[in-house]
C-alpha cells in the first residue's frame, strides 16, 4: 500500500518534470500529438505491444521475449482480472485499489458462491504464466548463455533488492493464496497446493504470515522501483508517446534524453552489440552503464563512456526500448566547454563555387581525398555513364560537418553546413553526389537543399545500372558486402549495393549483416579510442565479414575501406572500383 | 675444431659476417632465399654521402666470400634447438646441424600502396624510392621514362614514423637517401623544379648535413616543411599534390610529373616465422629483439643465435657492415668458450 503510494506520486511528479523540461514547441507537438487519433492509435498499440508483449524481444529471441511477456503481460492480466473479480463480487470496494490485489485475503468464498470458476481459473493461469517466467529470470541470471547472451548486465545493490523482492512476489502470492484456497475459492494451481499443505501446516495461524510476507514483497518492489532499472516499466510508457511525437533529444539531461535513460531495463542486449566489446575492458563502457552513470550523475565516466564510442548506432538498432544510445552520446559531448573555438564564418566561399547548373556535383569529401581509388572509379563510372559533372572539392573544399557534429561541437558543425550549403546552391547543380556515408548522412539528415537530389554513389551506381547507362559485365569472384555505419543503419541504405554486387558477381552475406552490421572499429565517432584498441575491433569485424569465405570484401564508405585494407587477408574495394572493372562497353544515352 | 656457422640472408650484413668468418678460418654456410646475392644494396645505385656505387660494395663482398657455402633460392624450412647447436632443415633438402646461426634477414620495404592517399598504385607517375633506385640502374620504367620531368617531388616519411601504417619507428635512412635521389634526378633534370616534403630532416650521418646544404645550395632542391595532405591526378596524367608549407604557413599545391615516396623499412617478411621456430622474442617494431638493446645488440636472448643488420632495426650500410664484423667476432669467441 505504501510502496504502491509512493511509486504513483513519483511517477506523476517526474512526469511533469520531464514534461516541463522539453522545449516549448516540442511540448506542443507532444500535447498535439497526444490527442491525433491516429498517434494515438499508434501510442496505445505500441505500448500493448512494447510494455506488454514485448513484441521486440520476441522478434530477437523467442526464449527471452517469452521470459518478458510472461512476466508483463501476466502480472497484467492478475491486475485485470483481479479488478473484474472486485467488480462482479463486491462492486463497493472497486476505489479501494489495493483491494483486488489481496483479493482472496479479503473475501471469504468459493465458486459456489460466486460461480466464478471461470476467473479463478484465469487467475492460476495467468499466475503459472508469471511464475514460469520468474523461473525462466532466474535461470538466465544464472545462465545467460542459454538465452543467448554472452554478456549480460552486472546489476547495482538497489536493483538487485529489487530483483530478489521480484522474484518474491509470485511465489508468495502463489502460496499465499494456497493456503486461503479452501477459504476464498481458488482453482487447478492453487487448490491443488492448498490440498497439499493442508495435512502439513493444516494451522489456519500460518496464513497471515505468507499474506504479509507477499505484501512486504510487493510494498518493497515498489519503493526501491524509482531507484532501479525497473523504473523503465513507467517510463516506457511515456517514451513511447514521446517518440511517436517526433521527439528528438535537444538537451543531454533533460527531456527525452531523461526519459530514455529511465526506459532502459538494464537488459544489457547493447553489451553483445557493441563492437568495442571484443575487449573485456570496454563492456563497462556499453549504453547501459551510460544510463546508469546518467542516472548516478557520476560525470566522469559519462565523459569517458561518451569519448569513446565509436557511434556506430548498433546499440541503438537492437536496444528494445528504443534508448538512442549514440545520439544520447552525442548529447553528452555537446554539453562540455573548450577553450579554443574555431569560427568558420569568415570562409569566402565564392572561389570554392564551380558553376555546374543542371549538373551532378560530386562533393569527394576527405575522406575519398584519402582514398583516390574510389575518386579514380567513380570518376570513370560518371564518364562511361556520359554523366556530365563537376568536382566540388576539387581544389579544396569545407567539410560536410559530421565529425565536427559527431563530437558535439553542434555550432561548428553548423557553420561548415551553412558555407556548404551556399556553394552548394549557388552552384546551380541538381544532384548533390557523396562517396563517403558520413557526409551523405548529415546532408541527408541535416542540410536544407530544397530542389536537390542528394544521392550517395551505391543509389546513384544502382540508377544507372538500372536504367542501363551503365552495362556490366559478370566475373567468376563471390563477394561479401560490409554496410557502413553511417549508410546502412545511418541512411536505411542496404539493398541498393546488394543489387548492384548481385549483377557482376555472386554475392554472400556476413554473419552480421544490414541493421546488425559490426563496426569496421575506423569509425571518426570515437575521441579517444587508441589505434591497438580498435585494430581488435576490426579484425572481429573481419572475422565477421568472411564467415562464407569470400573472395573480396566489398564496402561503400572510404574509412572503413581504409581501415579493413590495414588488416584484411584479402581483396577489399569500394562498390565504385567492383563496378568500374566489370564496366566495360560504354552506353551513351544522350 | 671447425664448426658449423649458417648465416640466414646474403644481403651485405651476411657477405660481410662471412667474409670476416672466412678470414678467421671458418668456412660459413650463406642461406638465401633469392637467386642472387646482395639483398637491397644490389639494386641500388649510388650511396651517400660520396656517392659510392653500390654495386662496387656489393660485387666486392661476394667476391671476397667465394670460398663459403653458398645455397641461392633456398629457404629455412624448419629449425629446431638441441643440446648444444641447432639443427635446420633447409627447403632444398639438406639438413645442417650449426652450432651458431648468424640471422641477417634484413627488412622489408614498406608497402607504399597501403598508403593509398599518395596514390601508388592507382596513379600512374607516382613511385617509390625502390622504384627510382632500380630506374637509375636499368633506365627503364614506364612511370619515369613517359616524358620530360619539369617538375617532381619527394615524400618523406611514406609508413614510417606513423601509427596509422602500422610503424612507428623512424626508418633512419630515407631523409638521407631523398637528398641523394634529389639530387641525382637534378644532376639528369637540370631544368627540373625538385620538391622535398618533409616532417623534419634527421641529419645525424657522417656529412649528411654537408650534403643536404649542398642539396639546397648547389642544386637548388626545394625543401618544405610540412605533409602532404592530398595527392590526385590531373586531365593530362600529372599528379596535383597539396601540401602545407608549414614554416610560410601557407598551404601548398604543385603539379609534378613524378612523385617519390620515401617508402621506409619494415620488419622482414620472415622474422616472424623464423621467429617462431625458435620463440624468439620479436620488439614492439616488430624487429627481432636483441638480449640487450645497448649493450648486446648482435647477441638474441638464445645461445647461439646471433643477429646482424637490418634485422634488428632500420640501419645505414656502414653501421651494417659495423655490426656484421661485430657479430663474426662474437661467434668466433663463443664457440671458442664453447
Amino acid at each position: 500500500m505504501i510502496g504502491m503510494a509512493f511509486v504513483l506520486t513519483y511517477c506523476v511528479f517526474a512526469l511533469g518534470r520531464i514534461f516541463f523540461q522539453l522545449p516549448g514547441a516540442d511540448r506542443k507537438r507532444f500535447l498535439v500529438s497526444l490527442v491525433t487519433p491516429k498517434t494515438m492509435l499508434k501510442n496505445v498499440r505500441d505500448i500493448f505491444c512494447d510494455c506488454l508483449l514485448h513484441v521486440k524481444i520476441w522478434k530477437r529471441n523467442k526464449l527471452l521475449g517469452y521470459m518478458h511477456s510472461s512476466i508483463a503481460f501476466g502480472w497484467f492480466m492478475l491486475i485485470v482480472v483481479g479488478h473484474i473479480e472486485v467488480l462482479l463480487y463486491t462492486p463497493h470496494r472497486v476505489k479501494l485499489f489495493y483491494y483486488p490485489i489481496f483479493f482472496r485475503y479479503f473475501v471469504a468464498e468459493d465458486e459456489h458462491t460466486m460461480k466464478g470458476e471461470v476467473l479463478f481459473f484465469l487467475m492460476d493461469f495467468f499466475l503459472l504464466v508469471v511464475l514460469s517466467g520468474i523461473a525462466l529470470a532466474m535461470i538466465k541470471r544464472l545462465r545467460s548463455r542459454l538465452f543467448g547472451m554472452r554478456r549480460t548486465t552486472r546489476p547495482s545493490l538497489l536493483d538487485m533488492v529489487g530483483l530478489y523482492s521480484l522474484w518474491a512476489i509470485f511465489p508468495l502470492r502463489l502460496l499465499a493464496e494456497s493456503f486461503t484456497a479452501n477459504i476464498s475459492g481458488g482453482s487447478f494451481l492453487t487448490r491443488s497446493i492448498n490440498h497439499l499443505l493442508t495435512p502439513l501446516l493444516g494451522d489456519q495461524a500460518s496464513v497471515l504470515p505468507w499474506w504479509w510476507a507477499y505484501s512486504c514483497a510487493l510494498g518493497i518492489f515498489f519503493v526501491v522501483l524509482p531507484f532501479t532499472r525497473y523504473m523503465h516499466i513507467p517510463s516506457e510508457i511515456l517514451l513511447i508517446p514521446l517518440r511517436n511525437a517526433g521527439i528528438k533529444i535537444r538537451n543531454a539531461r533533460k527531456g527525452l534524453a531523461k526519459t530514455q535513460v529511465y526506459s532502459c531495463p538494464g537488459c544489457g542486449l547493447c553489451i553483445d552489440a557493441c563492437p568495442m566489446s571484443v575487449q573485456k575492458a570496454n563492456t563497462r563502457d556499453t549504453t547501459v552503464y551510460l544510463n546508469r552513470q546518467i542516472r548516478r550523475g557520476n560525470e566522469k565516466r559519462i565523459e569517458e563512456i561518451s569519448d569513446k564510442c565509436l557511434l556506430c548506432g548498433k546499440c541503438t538498432a537492437v536496444c528494445p526500448v528504443g534508448v538512442e544510445g549514440d545520439r544520447l552520446r552525442i548529447a553528452q559531448r555537446s554539453v562540455r566547454r573548450y577553450g579554443i573555438n574555431p569560427d568558420y564564418t569568415s570562409i569566402d566561399t565564392s572561389p570554392l563555387t564551380v558553376d555546374s547548373r543542371g549538373k551532378v556535383l560530386y562533393y569527394a569529401g576527405c575522406m575519398t581525398a584519402l582514398t583516390p581509388s574510389i575518386k579514380k572509379a567513380m570518376e570513370s563510372l560518371l564518364r562511361k555513364a556520359g554523366i556530365d559533372y563537376e568536382l566540388m572539392d576539387k581544389d579544396g573544399g569545407i567539410c560536410c560537418g559530421r565529425p565536427m557534429w559527431m563530437a558535439g561541437r553542434i555550432d561548428q558543425a553548423r557553420q561548415m553546413m551553412k558555407k556548404n550549403t551556399e556553394i552548394i546552391l549557388s552552384s546551380g547543380a541538381d544532384t548533390l553526389l557523396l562517396t563517403c556515408p558520413i557526409c551523405y548522412r548529415i546532408f541527408k539528415e541535416k542540410y536544407r537543399l530544397d530542389g536537390i537530389r542528394i544521392v550517395h554513389h551505391t543509389e546513384f551506381i544502382e540508377g544507372l545500372v538500372s536504367s542501363g547507362r551503365l552495362a556490366l559485365g559478370a566475373e567468376d569472384r563471390t563477394f561479401v558486402y560490409h554496410d557502413p555505419c553511417e549508410l546502412g543503419r545511418g541512411c536505411g541504405i542496404y539493398e541498393q549495393p546488394r543489387n548492384v554486387l548481385r549483377k557482376v558477381g555472386s554475392l554472400v552475406e556476413a554473419e552480421k549483416n544490414r541493421r546488425e552490421s559490426i563496426c569496421c572499429g575506423g569509425s571518426v565517432g570515437s575521441l579517444t579510442l587508441g589505434f591497438d584498441k580498435r585494430r581488435v575491433i576490426t579484425q572481429n569485424a573481419l572475422d565477421n565479414l568472411t564467415v562464407a569465405s569470400p573472395d573480396v570484401i566489398v564496402t561503400a564508405c572510404p574509412l572503413c575501406l581504409d581501415t579493413f585494407r590495414r588488416y584484411a587477408d584479402r581483396k577489399v574495394e569500394d562498390i565504385a572500383e567492383t563496378v568500374d572493372r566489370n564496366t566495360r562497353t560504354q552506353t551513351r544515352t544522350s | 675444431m671447425k664448426q658449423n656457422i649458417v648465416i640466414v640472408g646474403g644481403g651485405i650484413a651476411g657477405l660481410e659476417a662471412a667474409k670476416r668468418l672466412l678470414r678467421l678460418g671458418y668456412r660459413p654456410i650463406i642461406v638465401e632465399k633469392q637467386d642472387r646475392l646482395g639483398g637491397h644494396v644490389a639494386q641500388w645505385h649510388c650511396l651517400f654521402p660520396d656517392m659510392t656505387p653500390a654495386g662496387e660494395v656489393v660485387s666486392g663482398l661476394i667476391r671476397d666470400t667465394a670460398e663459403a657455402n653458398i645455397f641461392l633460392e633456398t629457404e629455412i624450412s624448419f629449425m629446431n634447438r638441441l643440446r648444444d647447436g641447432y639443427n635446420i632443415m633447409l627447403s632444398n633438402g639438406i639438413s645442417v646441424i650449426a652450432r651458431a646461426v648468424l640471422f641477417t634477414t634484413g627488412f622489408s620495404l614498406f608497402d607504399a600502396a597501403k598508403k593509398e592517399e599518395y596514390g601508388y598504385g592507382v596513379y600512374d607517375r607516382v613511385i617509390t624510392n625502390g622504384d627510382l633506385e632500380h630506374w637509375f640502374n636499368t633506365g627503364s620504367d614506364k612511370r619515369v621514362d613517359g616524358g620530360e620531368i619539369r617538375a617532381m617531388g619527394f615524400v618523406h616519411c611514406v609508413g614510417s614514423r606513423d601509427e596509422k601504417a602500422r610503424n612507428s619507428q623512424c626508418s633512419k635512412v630515407c631523409c638521407i637517401t631523398a637528398v641523394k635521389q634529389a639530387i641525382e634526378m637534378k644532376k639528369k633534370f637540370p631544368d627540373a623544379a625538385v620538391y622535398c616534403f618533409y616532417m623534419d630532416l634527421r641529419m645525424f650521418g657522417k656529412k649528411f648535413e654537408d650534403f643536404y646544404i649542398s642539396a639546397q645550395r648547389d642544386y637548388g632542391i626545394r625543401f618544405i616543411r610540412g605533409r602532404v595532405s592530398e595527392v590526385s591526378e590531373d586531365i593530362d596524367g600529372r599528379v596535383v599534390v597539396k601540401a602545407e608549407d608549414t614554416l610560410a604557413g601557407k598551404p601548398v599545391k604543385v603539379k609534378l610529373d613524378l612523385l617519390v615516396l620515401m617508402s621506409g623499412m619494415v620488419c622482414g617478411r620472415d622474422t616472424e616465422s623464423l621467429a617462431s621456430m625458435l620463440r624468439l622474442p620479436v620488439d614492439t617494431d616488430g624487429f627481432f629483439k636483441s638480449r640487450n638493446n645497448v649493450s648486446a645488440v648482435v647477441q638474441s636472448p638464445l645461445e647461439g643465435i646471433f643477429y646482424a643488420g637490418a634485422c634488428t632495426g632500420p640501419k645505414t650500410i656502414p653501421e651494417t657492415l659495423a655490426e656484421a664484423d661485430t657479430a663474426a667476432l662474437e661467434i668466433v669467441s663463443f664457440l671458442y668458450r664453447s
